[in-house]
C-alpha cells in the first residue's frame, strides 16, 4: 500500500538555499517573505517528493507548484541544458485556466527572463504550451515539433496526448505532474483522470513527482492516494496547511418570524440590498441556475435606480461561455457591485476582491461553505467574511450547524466513484490505440490507481469481452472496438476509424439539454425559464411544479418548448428540486441529529428557557434571535410529539389525502432516498400496490393503500440493501438515464461519428433500444452493471444507509411509529415538496379488475 | 343489427362487418417531429392488433366480410407520404380477408381531400337499419326514420381510474353506448396503440362531438381489458365531482 505520511513545514532560509540567484531575486521583489504553504511545498517538491497541498483559497498554492519547477528550468536553462521534451504538466479541470496560470507561471516567468536580460544572462528559452479541447491543429502540429517545457492542459486532453505516438515521445521523461483542483474531482472525470496518471507513469522512463493542489477537503489521506496511485513503491507527503484565514461568518434570518411572516421574500431581498450596499464587492451564491436569474431579476425590480445590467450579474452554467467570460473580467476589474452564481464561481478561477460572500440557502455541506466563502477577501492574511441568509427553519438550523462546523474546522468527506467500468472502457480503448497490449499488463496497470486497485479480475475481464465484441450486440449498431487474442493475451484497436472515433468522442460529462418553459396563450410567447429535460422525462400534463419562485401547471410540449399556465393555487405535484438541489452531507446531516439529541435532553430534563437558549448560542456560535428561532422551532416539535435525534427515527402515519408514513430521518437527501426505494419497494411487493415517494434531506415519505411498514423495516438490513435496491431501481427512469450516460462514456453510444453529432434526444432513444437489447443478451451486462453502481453509490448512497440499517439492527437506533392528526412542524415540508417517485407494482389489467368489482359495489349492479 | 365487441373494434355476425375506429396512421412521427421520444413501432403495433383481430373472428366461426374505417385514418391534416405508404401496407394486409371493394373508408375531420392512395372516402355508409358516421358533424341521412343505430368515432372515449390514494392512475380505452334523437349511438375507441384516448370522466367537454355533453354523461361505458369487458355503468357516475 502506499505510504502516505505529513509534510514538514521548513524554514525560509532553507528554501532560500535551493533558489537559482534570478529566482531569488525576482521572489523577493515581489514578496516580503514565503507564504505557509510555500514554507510546506516548493522544498519538498524541489526535492522531487510527491506531495498533496491542502490550503484555503488564495492560498498561493499554484506559486509554491511552479516556484521549484521553474527553480529547476531556470537552472538548466542557464546552463544551455533544456531539452526538447515536456518536463512539467499541469492539467486542471477548469476551462478558464489561463487567468490564475498567466499570473503564476507566465509573469513570473517573463519578469525573471527580463531580468536576466538586465544582468546580461543568457537564458535558453523557457516554453509554456496550452493545450485543451480548443487548441487548433496547427498549434498541436507546432507542438509536436517543439514541445512546451511545461504543459498546461486538462485531464481529457492529456488523454488524448498519451495516444500518439508522436507525441509520447515527448513524454518519456516527465519530471513533475501538478494536478490542481483536486477537490473538484470526487467524480468521474476524477476516475478518468486516475487512470491517465497512469498512463502518464507507464511511459516515463522515470516516475513523474505528482504534486496536488487542493482546497480545503476531507479526507486527505485518500486524496493523497488518488494523487500518487496504489503501490508498495510509491510515498505521498501530506502539507495540510493550517487554516490561518481569519473567518467571520453569521447567520442572518431575514425576519424574526420564519413562520408568519409573510413577507418573507420582501425582507430577503431588502437584506440583500442592505450588505451589499454596505461592501464593496459581494458575491451571492445560491444552489441553483434558476435562483440565480431569479435574485437578480428581483433586485433590478424592486430597487430599479440601485441595481441594473452595468453592476449587477447572474452567472452560472448555462450562460454562454464568453457571457460568462464577460462577467468575470469585469468583476476583476471591480465594475461590478454585486455577482449572482450557483455553483459556477466555486472552482478557482480568480475573480479579484470579493469583500462579502453572501450564501443564500445551505451551502449543505461545510466543504462547499468553506470553498464559497474563500472567494472572499482572496489574500491569505485578509478576513474571509460570508453571511448565510436563511429561507426558513429548518435551513436556519443547517446554516447554523454548517457554521459550526466551519468554525471547528469539521469537514465533510468525498468520495472519489471506485471501479467505474464505462470510464474503464474508454480508457483501455484509449490504451489499445496507442499500441498493442498485453492483458496483464494493462490489468497491472489499471490496478495501480486508486480508484482501481479493487477491480475484480471479473469485472475486467467483461469489460474486455464487451470492448472485443463479444456481446453479440452489433445487430444494435454497437461493433467490436478491439480485438483480444485470449492466446497470446494480447490487445490491439479494430477498425481505421478507431482514433477518430476515440478523439471525437472522449470525456465522462454527460450531455443534458434544456426545456425552455413559456407561458401559453395570452398573446404573447413568455419565457419563464429553462427547465434540464430530465425533469421533463417525469412530468405529465396537468402536473403542477415551481420555477422561479412560482407555480406552473403543466400544458403541452411542442419540440424544445414547455408550454405552462400559471398555477397559483395549487399545490407542486412535482418537487422542484428533482433535477439541481445539492444533497446536504451525510456529515451535516449526523452533526444535525447530535444537535437535536442535546436539546431534546435539556427539553425532557425541563431546563429553563434562558438556559437552553444560551446554550443553543453558544453551542452553534449563533446570535440572539438566530437562538430563539432555533428554541421555539425544536419546542414546537417537542410539544407537539417529540424531537427526533441521532438516537430515534420517527415515523408518523397520517391520513390526509393519502396514506401518508412520514419518515423523520435526518441523514441527507441521498441516504433517504435509497431507504426510501428500498423500504418502498418491499412494501409495494408485500402489498401488491404501487407506492409514492417523497425524499428531502431530512426525511422521506411513503404513500399507499398498502404500508406494511413492520414488516419491511424487520426484513431490510445492510446485507440485503443492495439487492433489494437493484430491484427497486430496476424500472425506473433514474436508472435509465444513467444508462444513456454509461453507454456514451463507454461508446455504446457514439455522441459524433464522422462528424455528425447525435442530440441527447437521439442519444436517449438509442440507449432505451440498447438497454432493451443488453438486458436480453444478459441481465449482468457489464455497462448495465455500471449504469446500476452509478445510481445506488454515485446518486444514492448505498455506504452510509448500510451504516444507518447498522445501527437500526443493533438497536442503537430506536424506531418508533406514531399516528398524528396532523404532519408535526418538522415533517410539514416532506408532504409540501411533492412526490419524487412512483415505484410501480399492480398490473394494469389486474387494476382494472380491482376497479371494477369496487365501482359496481359502488354503484351496484345494473 | 346485432353487433359484438372484439377487442377495440366492432363485429356484426350476420353481415361480416368488422367496424375500425380511429387509426391516426403516423402519429407517432408527429410525436417524434416535435421532441417526445417514442420508439417507432407503432404501425407494427397497429398491424398485429388488426390481424389479431381477424383471427379471433375467425377462432369464433365467423368471417369478415366488409370492413368499415370510421375516418381520421391518418393523422397529419395536409399531404403526407409515408402516411400514404402505411395506408397501402395496412390496405394489403385487409385485402387478404376481403376484397377491396368491400373496404370502406370514411372521411374525418383529419382528411382534408377525399382520398387517400387512390382509395376515395365517403362522408357517411348505411347498411341496413345502421349508419356509420365520423362523428364531427351531423350527417342528415343518419337521422333518418329507418335508421335505428348509428356506430360513429371521433371522440377517442377512455376512462381513467385512481386508486383511493390518488396514487396509481390507469386510462383505458372504452366503448360508450347510449340514445340521440331516438337512435341507439355506439361510439368506438381509437384504434392507434400509442394513447388510450381523451378521458371522458376528467375532461368532458362538447369538443365538436355531435352529441352534447349532458346526453353523452348518461351514456354506458364499457371498458376494454386484455380479454373481457368490463361493464361500469354512466359515465356520470364515474365523474368525480
Amino acid at each position: 500500500m502506499t505510504k502516505v505520511t505529513s509534510a514538514i513545514e521548513r524554514t525560509d532560509a532553507q528554501i532560500v538555499k535551493a533558489l537559482h540567484p534570478l529566482v531569488k531575486e525576482w521572489f523577493f521583489s515581489k514578496f516580503k517573505e514565503f507564504s505557509i504553504t510555500q514554507r510546506y511545498g516548493v522544498p519538498a517538491i524541489w526535492e522531487r517528493k510527491n506531495i498533496l497541498i491542502s490550503a484555503p483559497t488564495g492560498g498561493t498554492k499554484t506559486l509554491t507548484a511552479f516556484l521549484s519547477i521553474l527553480n529547476y528550468l531556470i537552472i538548466l536553462a542557464e546552463k544551455n541544458e533544456l531539452e526538447n521534451r515536456v518536463y512539467c504538466v499541469y492539467t486542471s479541470p477548469l476551462k478558464a485556466l489561463s487567468n490564475d496560470i498567466h499570473k503564476n507561471l507566465i509573469e513570473p516567468l517573463e519578469q525573471i527572463e527580463t531580468l536576466a536580460k538586465t544582468k546580461n544572462i543568457n537564458l535558453q528559452k523557457i516554453r509554456v504550451g496550452l493545450r485543451t479541447g480548443d487548441t487548433t491543429v496547427a498549434e498541436k502540429a507546432k507542438m509536436a515539433k517543439s514541445p512546451p517545457h511545461i504543459m498546461i492542459t486538462t485531464p481529457e486532453s492529456l488523454a488524448i496526448m498519451l495516444t500518439s505516438k508522436k507525441f509520447v515521445e515527448h513524454l518519456q521523461m516527465v519530471e513533475f505532474c501538478i494536478v490542481d483542483e483536486i477537490h473538484a474531482l470526487d467524480n468521474k472525470r476524477g476516475t478518468y483522470l486516475s487512470i491517465t496518471l497512469e498512463r502518464l507513469n507507464e511511459v516515463s522512463k522515470i516516475f513523474p513527482v505528482k504534486i496536488g493542489l487542493s482546497a480545503t477537503i476531507s479526507p486527505l489521506e485518500e486524496v493523497a492516494k488518488f494523487l500518487v496511485g496504489i503501490s508498495e513503491e510509491r510515498e505521498v507527503e501530506i502539507a495540510e496547511v493550517p487554516l490561518r484565514k481569519k473567518i467571520d461568518v453569521q447567520v442572518l434570518s431575514p425576519s424574526d418570524n420564519l413562520i408568519e411572516d409573510i413577507n418573507i421574500q420582501n425582507d430577503i431581498y431588502g437584506l440583500i440590498d442592505s450588505l451589499i450596499q454596505e461592501h464593496q464587492t459581494t458575491l451571492v451564491f445560491t444552489n441553483t441556475r434558476a435562483a440565480t436569474e431569479r435574485v437578480v431579476a428581483h433586485l433590478k425590480d424592486k430597487f430599479p435606480t440601485i441595481y441594473g445590467d452595468d453592476n449587477i450579474a447572474a452567472h452560472h452554467g448555462s450562460l454562454s461561455k464568453s457571457h460568462r467570460f464577460d462577467i468575470e473580467e469585469r468583476l476583476r476589474d471591480g465594475k461590478l457591485k454585486a455577482v449572482v452564481c450557483s455553483t459556477s464561481l466555486e472552482l478557482g478561477i480568480d475573480i479579484g476582491y470579493i469583500d462579502l460572500v453572501i450564501m443564500l440557502g445551505s451551502p449543505k455541506s461545510s466543504a462547499r461553505a468553506l470553498q464559497r466563502l474563500g472567494r472572499a477577501g482572496h489574500k491569505l492574511h485578509e478576513v474571509a467574511k460570508g453571511r448565510f441568509i436563511v429561507n426558513d427553519r429548518e435551513d436556519l438550523v443547517e446554516c447554523s450547524i454548517i457554521q459550526k462546523e466551519m468554525m471547528e474546522k469539521k469537514i465533510n468527506k468525498i468520495q472519489i466513484p471506485k471501479n467505474a467500468l464505462d470510464v474503464l472502457a474508454q480508457q483501455i480503448y484509449g490504451m489499445a490505440i496507442y499500441k498493442q497490449w498485453n492483458i496483464e499488463e494493462i490489468l497491472e496497470l489499471i490496478k495501480k490507481s486508486y480508484c482501481y486497485y479493487e477491480l475484480s479480475k471479473n469485472d475486467f475481464y467483461d469489460i474486455i469481452s464487451y470492448l472485443a465484441g463479444e456481446y453479440a450486440l452489433e445487430k444494435s449498431s454497437v461493433y467490436g472496438k478491439i480485438w483480444y487474442d485470449p492466446e497470446t493475451k494480447m490487445i490491439g484497436k479494430r477498425g481505421k476509424l478507431a482514433r477518430v472515433i476515440y478523439l471525437t468522442n472522449i470525456g465522462t460529462i454527460p450531455e443534458e439539454s434544456f426545456i425552455t418553459v413559456k407561458l401559453a396563450g395570452g398573446g404573447e410567447e413568455q419565457k419563464i425559464g429553462v427547465i434540464d429535460e430530465s425533469f421533463l422525462e417525469r412530468m405529465k400534463r396537468g402536473d403542477v411544479f415551481v420555477l422561479g419562485g412560482s407555480k406552473y401547471e403543466y400544458g403541452y410540449v411542442r419540440g424544445m418548448n414547455l408550454y405552462v399556465r400559471s398555477a397559483l393555487h395549487r399545490n407542486p405535484t412535482i418537487p422542484s428540486w428533482f433535477s439541481e438541489q445539492l444533497p446536504l452531507s451525510f456529515d451535516t446531516a449526523n452533526e444535525i441529529n447530535r444537535f437535536r439529541l442535546l436539546i431534546k435532553e435539556k427539553f425532557d430534563k425541563k431546563n429553563k428557557k434562558e438556559e437552553t437558549i444560551k446554550f443553543i448560542k453558544e453551542h452553534l456560535y449563533v446570535q440572539d434571535g438566530t437562538a430563539n428561532a432555533i428554541y421555539n422551532f425544536y419546542y414546537e416539535q417537542h410539544k407537539f410529539s417529540e424531537i427526533p435525534t441521532s438516537k430515534k427515527i420517527i415515523i408518523e402515519q397520517y391520513k390526509g389525502e393519502k396514506n401518508y408514513l412520514l419518515f423523520n430521518s435526518m441523514y441527507g437527501r441521498r441516504v433517504n432516498d435509497a431507504l426510501s426505494r428500498a423500504l418502498g419497494y418491499l412494501m409495494g411487493q408485500a402489498g401488491g400496490r404501487d407506492i409514492e415517494l417523497g425524499v428531502t434531506d431530512s426525511g422521506f415519505y411513503i404513500a399507499g393503500e398498502s404500508l406494511k411498514i413492520e414488516k419491511a423495516i424487520k426484513f431490510l438490513n445492510s446485507k440485503n440493501l443492495r439487492e433489494v435496491l437493484v430491484e427497486a431501481i430496476e424500472k425506473t427512469d433514474l436508472l435509465a438515464r444513467r444508462f444513456r450516460h454509461c453507454a456514451t462514456r463507454s461508446l455504446m453510444i457514439i455522441r459524433t461519428y464522422k462528424g455528425y453529432s447525435k442530440t441527447v434526444g437521439k442519444q436517449q432513444m438509442k440507449s432505451h433500444f440498447l438497454m432493451a437489447a443488453v438486458k436480453k443478451v444478459s441481465k449482468n451486462f457489464p455497462i448495465l452493471n455500471e449504469a446500476r453502481r452509478e445510481v445506488l453509490e454515485d446518486v444514492l448512497d448505498i455506504e452510509n444507509t448500510k451504516k444507518v440499517l447498522d445501527l437500526i439492527k443493533s438497536n442503537e437506533i430506536e424506531i418508533e411509529i406514531k399516528q398524528v392528526k396532523l404532519p408535526s412542524p418538522f415533517t410539514l415540508n416532506l408532504i409540501l415538496q411533492g412526490h419524487s417517485d412512483l415505484i410501480k407494482i399492480e398490473d394494469k389489467q389486474k387494476f382494472l379488475k380491482r376497479m371494477h368489482e369496487l365501482h359496481m359495489k359502488v354503484i351496484g349492479e345494473e | 343489427m346485432k353487433y359484438g365487441f372484439i377487442g377495440k373494434c366492432l363485429f356484426f355476425p350476420q353481415k361480416g362487418i368488422l367496424v375500425i375506429g380511429d387509426l391516426h396512421l403516423g402519429y407517432e412521427y408527429m410525436l417524434r417531429e416535435t421532441g417526445s421520444l417514442i420508439p417507432a413501432t407503432q404501425f407494427k403495433q397497429t398491424k398485429d392488433d388488426l390481424s389479431n383481430i381477424f383471427e379471433l373472428i375467425r377462432k369464433k366461426g365467423y368471417k369478415v366480410k366488409k370492413v368499415i374505417f370510421l375516418g381520421d385514418i391518418k393523422h397529419f391534416f395536409g399531404y403526407n407520404k409515408s402516411e400514404k405508404n402505411l395506408f397501402v401496407e395496412l390496405n394489403a394486409l385487409i385485402g387478404k380477408y376481403v376484397s377491396e371493394k368491400n373496404i370502406i373508408a370514411l372521411k374525418g375531420n383529419h382528411e382534408k381531400i377525399a382520398e387517400i392512395a387512390d382509395k376515395k372516402l365517403v362522408n357517411y355508409y348505411i347498411e341496413e337499419d345502421t349508419a356509420f358516421i365520423h362523428g364531427d358533424i351531423e350527417i342528415k341521412e343518419a337521422f333518418d326514420k329507418k335508421i335505428k343505430y348509428i356506430v360513429m368515432g371521433h371522440l377517442h372515449p377512455a376512462i381513467i381510474l385512481r386508486d383511493s390514494q390518488n396514487i396509481k392512475a390507469e386510462k383505458y380505452k372504452c366503448f360508450l353506448i347510449g340514445k340521440y334523437k331516438t337512435k341507439e349511438v355506439i361510439i368506438l375507441p381509437s384504434f392507434l396503440p400509442l394513447v388510450e384516448g381523451t378521458s371522458l370522466n376528467e375532461h368532458l367537454s362538447d369538443n365538436n362531438c355531435i352529441i352534447p355533453k349532458k346526453i353523452l354523461k348518461n351514456f354506458y361505458v364499457h371498458i376494454i381489458g386484455n380479454n373481457k369487458m368490463y361493464k361500469f355503468g354512466s359515465l356520470k357516475k364515474l365523474i368525480k365531482e
